[in-house]
């Protein structure tokens, strides 16, 4: 006997009419809804993208969940069977259509049957137990261990209900399908089936169980035939409601992927405009908005959430994409409607969220976008308005005269070159915290030691430089941002130099990956890859190594987003002091919160949360003794010296910036033991 | 209403200064609209949102003042006017450089500043008065608009507040805190790049007064400074209280 | 010299500052009063000094339409030198109309005269001082508290003039400061927080401090104009004038018009982080210091 089963058997003529009408409708209604989607993306306004991700990096990311597998390796798994589970049984049944639709009436093609058959019905068996299991996995992160980052709020912390009843609805569906696959093939077997329909091993055991159970054939063929119904409609509804539900996930997603701008968040574009009204929106952002899965990973992520301020990334999201449809018809202003003030000022703009979405959604453009129209309406923060005024006016966020900003280097038993009026190697962009901050200044002399004591040649700009703008642009004041680059850039033109340094990783940042959008483009490198570099040549040589224990806190702009990771260890290492790692570092580090401008702005956090950056010293703390907590940013030292007090921990911790570590290391041991 | 909002870009020192005859070396001084102004202008415009009408925003200055009319625009003026020259301090140079101007203007409702941050003679606004023949009320930090007059709430000394009836046209001068200055973005005012200035001629005037000399202020008696780390600074200034509260 | 004083007063009292201007104008020459207000006040100014008093019957509002004009018309009948007046908020409404109107010289918040006539005061927000000549006749406006005040019986005669008043500006209603209760400046022990304090939720800070020192908290304007303290908080120029025991500024510049409230503190303590913030010109104790590290550790010591 050939291998294979009648497919639609028992069923009338006028059965397998409705079954084919009730097919071509759901196919019709899933067109529709895409359709519509279509429409409301294409509603929004058309901006010049990026180069994005590119679609053979977005299959490669798709089919190997690299993105979906980070940082949640149980889930990932999990979800993995179930992709592949449902992409099988998909092709399944995709296959079945095409040899009973297609080959077999049209061309007389029928493979169906034989070997392939077996092989088909092993593969597809197994792909459903994978299906099947990945879900009951899921719904127990969801049910049992009751991931916070899976229970979706509000934005502003009010619960939201509607997402978890369709969370479960969605992973209900699914398990449903998988679990009347394996029920149909099991009532199939009952009936009474060839032997070789053990090639679909689980089907054959629920079959042999209920025959066992003492089902008899006859009612088996009731069951199944009514079952048979029950699943086909449950998917012909399920694929309908793709574009509809949480299933759109599964298109969204990665289109999201494919439409990621490889710069998103580190090269904001060049739109003055910003968003004021969901019509302002780039159609891929619309699109993203939809792909949201609510994982919650960018929610657990993000240092505003967990430092008890009014904004969690997931939720923003997914504020948007449910009134998205409304919006763009009304064309409300968000920021002050749907979106509260507080909520977009919230964000530090630090990328935790971009960077680990499984989805491609780009959160910190979108907010920088949304702040640009906010800021276009001077709707904003007054702490905020003031900080931009005085930048404007004095060109630092300090309030302090131009002539100020060198006012460290003249505290040096040296002099310290002005590039303005003599070529050096190095142009070494001080940036204002560094420059006006007491507490900064200590560090800024500490790595002009570090260079006079290696013999590097290198100058300031002195009172040429203003604020790079990096925060100013992450503000949103693009107005603001071009006239300071503009200034910094014909400052920088005017004098001669190799190549540019600074201790600024906000500077850094914007220097290396913005200023080319207006013109700019040197060498330019971070302190510690410029510290590194003289330590190997030997130019800096340690006279002692430090017996200390050290933890390093990544930077956001310097780690996340720009990949320096290894520079800061290396010279740690190098001074002979001993790295431990806290849990969140590299690319997952924990942003002190000082960024995106709010160190201009008004705290935001309910009363008594801690802050991201008391929560960062927990977390160093916990890690046992440390003598040091080593920092390689300004505005680093400045939340940290400061939350090392109020956290309590001043006795346990203390903060060392990484020149100030490097000169440590060169100090004569004191002769009294 | 047609109101005239007069603005002054101010020089503001730092915590140096050079002398060059009897003025303040320009070096170390950094230009920024007057405080007392931006109140001005958001006056103005909150005035006009409430009655309707037009703001003119007009100063005396060089060309690189214009940055203070541009703000006004951004802000939301709806045109600017710029008088060329450059005033020393004489306290009544201003209104006099200003008076032809406005004048031609005829508005209903002047409105400055106060003071400025760096002349700090705060005549302007009278003296200008004096030479459109017009009322002044000095110092206010609300006013509304009613049936042809003003009502203006006068802010005096130990805070009592003095509330008057102006007939109009009429010159007031604007307190700080009188309301919130809203922002301008950067964009609206490189925007407002694009938008004339006209610019006036100076009339000139002898000024009756006359710098003579410059210099730093002198202490009133010595200050006694408190040396040591917070600690230190800390013990001696509860030591003091004990002593001289009880 | 022939000066001539215009008197101020408030609510039917005369204002100290016309007294201090009677006396600064001893100084350069004959002294003439101005009344413009309720007859009693003519007694009032009547002090050793002052030759004439000219009294001009009015009630106890402020007009400054009628003040310009009578000021002007007297000023130039008797062929004045010197305009003499306090330089007050309700100068700053007629004070330089007066000067447009007889061609003379304007020179206001003067805190030291001499013949000739030099004035000196104050420029870029109290860091400098000028010193100005004043050719032929002037206007000056004295700074309240930088003049002694003329004090003793005088025997001036005493002229009426009958103005009719021009009613361009009209006196509505006076509102009397809400201060909550609290009167700064029966309080033994300030501490007063200025722009320094950087942002409005560091004011919780400092007013526990101020609780566990048994101090009143106290502000200069800046934090006022912001709304993050009332103002019957403020000390200064358009609020509370006060003289306590001790005076605590954290982060206060020293902005003349916050002076003008506190100088006659007993002890002035000032702590800025700015070695160059005028109030150090005025402190009897001064720290150049991070305001909130001191705060932090006064705050252990209590």
């Amino acid at each position: 006997m050939t291998e294979t089963r009648a497919t639609f058997a028992q069923m009338g003529t006028a059965e397998r009419a409705l079954w084919y009408g009730l097919a071509a409708l759901s196919l019709v209604v899933f067109i529709w809804g895409c359709i519509r989607l279509v429409h409301k993306y294409r509603a929004g306004r058309k901006v010049e993208r990026r180069p994005s991700v590119g679609l053979a990096a977005t299959i490669r990311i798709v089919l190997s969940h690299s993105w979906i597998r980070r940082r949640a390796t149980v889930s990932g798994l999990a979800h993995l069977a179930v992709f592949y589970g449902f992409l099988v049984l998909f092709a399944g049944t995709t296959i079945l259509a095409v040899q009973d639709d297609v080959a077999k009436p049209l061309f007389g093609f029928d493979f169906w049957r034989g070997s392939f058959y077996l092989g088909y019905s092993l593969f597809l068996d197994v792909f459903g137990l994978a299906l099947v299991v990945g879900l009951l996995v899921l719904a127990g992160r969801r049910g049992v261990e009751r991931l916070p980052r899976l229970i979706a709020g509000r934005a502003d912390g009010r619960p939201r209900r509607g997402n978890a009843i369709e969370d479960w609805v969605f992973l209900g569906a699914l398990l449903y399908l998988g679990a009347t696959g394996f029920l149909l093939e099991g009532l199939r077997d009952a009936e009474g089936a060839p032997s070789f329909e053990k090639w679909a091993p689980a089907g054959w055991l629920l079959g042999r169980g209920l025959h066992d159970a003492g089902m008899a054939p006859h009612t088996a063929e009731v069951i199944h035939h009514v079952l048979w119904w029950g699943h086909g409609l449950a998917a012909l509804a399920f694929v309908s409601a793709i574009p509809f539900t949480k299933g759109l996930h599964m298109l969204a997603g990665p289109a999201g992927v494919l439409t990621r701008e490889t710069v998103a968040g580190k090269q904001l574009a060049l739109d003055p405009i910003g968003y004021a009204t969901m019509r302002d929106f780039a159609p891929a952002h619309l699109l993203q908005l939809d792909a949201c899965t609510r994982c919650g990973k960018c929610h657990e992520a993000c240092p505003a959430t967990n430092g008890g301020m009014p904004l969690s990334p997931r939720d923003l999201v997914l504020d948007l994409a449910s009134g998205a449809l409304q919006l763009l018809e009304t064309g409300d202003i968000l920021v002050g409607g749907m979106i509260d003030q507080d909520t977009l000022w919230s964000c530090t703009q630090c990328m935790a969220c971009v960077e680990v979405c499984p989805v491609g959604i780009e959160h910190v453009p979108i907010i920088n976008e949304l702040r640009r129209g906010s800021v276009a309406r001077g709707d904003m923060d007054t702490r905020l308005q003031s900080a931009l005024e005085t930048i404007y006016t004095a060109g630092n966020s300090f309030g302090e005269s131009r002539r100020k900003r060198g006012r460290w280097a003249k505290e040096l038993p040296f002099e310290v070159k002005d590039i303005r009026t003599e070529p050096a190697e190095v142009l070494w962009f001080v940036g204002d915290y560094a420059s006006f901050d007491p507490r900064n200044k200590r560090a800024t002399q500490a790595f002009a030691h570090l260079l006079a004591g290696a013999g590097v040649d290198f100058g300031i700009l002195y009172d040429a430089e203003v604020n790079a703008g990096c925060d100013v642009r992450r503000v949103g004041e693009e107005g603001l941002y071009t006239e300071l680059v503009e200034r910094n850039l014909k400052a920088l033109s005017a004098c001669e130099f190799d190549r540019i340094v600074t201790t600024d990783p906000h500077s850094f940042h914007t220097l290396r990956n913005e200023y080319p959008q207006f013109g700019g483009n040197w060498r330019i490198d971070h302190h510690s890859e410029l510290i590194l570099e003289l330590l190997r040549s030997g130019a800096i040589v340690p006279c002692r190594t430090l017996p200390a224990r050290v933890t390093y806190h990544d930077p956001c702009k310097l780690g996340r987003y720009n990949g320096v990771f290894d520079a800061p260890r290396e010279v740690i290492a190098a001074v002979g002091a001993e790295l431990v790692e806290m849990p969140r570092s590299r690319n997952n580090s924990f942003c002190c919160g000082a960024g995106g401008g709010r160190i201009w702005m008004s705290d935001t956090a309910r009363p008594g949360a801690r802050r991201p950056a008391e929560l960062r010293i927990d977390e160093a703390v916990a890690l046992g003794a440390l003598d040091y907590f080593v920092v390689a940013c300004p505005k680093d030292v400045t939340m940290y010296e400061d939350a090392i007090k109020t956290s309590g921990h001043a006795r346990r911790i203390e903060l060392i910036e990484l020149s100030e570590l490097v000169l440590e290391s060169l100090a004569p041991v004191d002769s009294q033991a | 209403m047609k109101i005239v909002v007069c603005v002054k870009e101010v020089g503001l020192l730092g915590d140096e200064v050079e002398f060059e005859g009897n003025r303040v070396d320009p070096d170390f001084l950094d230009r920024a609209l007057n405080e007392w102004d931006a109140y001005a202008i958001e006056a103005a415009l909150q005035l006009r949102e409430a009655v309707g009408g037009e703001v003119v925003a007009v100063t005396v200055g060089d060309e690189d003042t214009e940055g203070v009319l541009r703000r006004a625009l951004a802000m939301g003026a709806d045109r600017a006017a710029r008088i060329e020259g450059e005033l020393d301090f004489d306290a009544l140079a201003p209104a006099r450089a200003l008076a032809p101007v406005v004048a031609e203007e005829a508005p209903d409702l002047v409105i400055c500043g106060a003071q400025s941050s760096d002349a700090a003679n705060a005549a302007t606004p009278a003296a200008l008065a004096a030479l459109l023949d017009a009322p002044c009320v000095a110092v206010v930090r609300s006013l509304t608009v009613a049936g042809g007059h003003l009502v203006a709430h006068r802010e005096l000394e130990g805070g009592v507040v003095d509330v008057v009836e102006v007939d109009l046209p009429a010159v007031i001068s604007v307190q700080t805190g009188a309301n919130t200055p809203r922002y301008a973005a950067l964009r609206a005012i490189r925007q407002a790049e694009e938008i004339d200035i006209p610019t006036h001629a100076l009339a000139e005037h002898d000024p009756p007064t006359r710098v003579i000399a410059l210099r730093l202020p002198g202490h009133a008696g010595t200050t006694i400074l408190l040396e040591g780390d917070s600690a230190e600074i800390a013990r001696q200034i509860a030591a003091l209280v004990k002593e001289r509260v009880g | 010299m022939r000066v001539l004083v215009v008197a101020e007063h408030r609510a039917g009292e005369l204002r100290p500052v016309t007294l201090e201007a009677i006396g600064a104008g001893t100084q350069l020459g004959e002294v003439d009063v101005l009344v413009v207000g309720p007859d009693a006040l003519a007694q009032a100014v009547n002090v050793q000094g002052v030759s004439e008093i000219v009294a001009v019957a009015a009630g106890t509002e402020f007009d400054p339409d009628l003040l310009r004009r009578v000021v002007s018309e007297v000023a130039e009948e008797r062929s004045i030198d010197v305009v003499l007046l306090g330089n007050t908020v309700d100068a700053m409404s007629y004070a330089a109309a007066v000067a447009i109107d007889g061609g003379r010289g304007f020179v206001s918040d003067v805190f030291a005269l001499k013949p000739g006539l030099v004035a000196t005061r104050s420029v870029y927000a109290g860091k400098v001082d000028a010193e100005v000549a004043i050719d032929g006749h002037a206007v000056v406006l004295i700074r309240p508290g930088a003049f002694e005040p003329a004090t003793g019986a005088g025997s001036a005669t005493l002229t009426s003039r009958i103005e009719t008043r021009a009613a361009r500006v009209r006196h509505l209603e006076t509102i009397q400061p809400d201060d909550g209760g609290l009167d700064l400046a029966q309080q033994r022990f300030l501490l007063a927080i200025g722009r320094g304090i950087g942002e409005e939720s560091n004011v919780e800070l400092f007013t526990e401090l101020a609780n566990s020192m048994g101090a009143t908290l106290a502000s200069s304007r800046p934090l006022v104009d912001s709304g993050w303290m009332p103002s019957s908080r403020l000390v200064g120029q358009s609020g509370a004038t006060v003289k306590p025991a001790v005076y605590l500024a954290f982060g206060i510049s020293g902005a003349i018009q916050h002076l003008a409230g506190m100088k006659a503190s007993e002890t002035i303590i000032a702590v800025n982080h700015d070695p160059e913030a005028s109030i150090f010109n005025l402190a009897h104790f001064g720290a150049v210091a991070d305001i909130f590290d001191v705060a932090e550790e006064l705050a252990k010591l209590y």
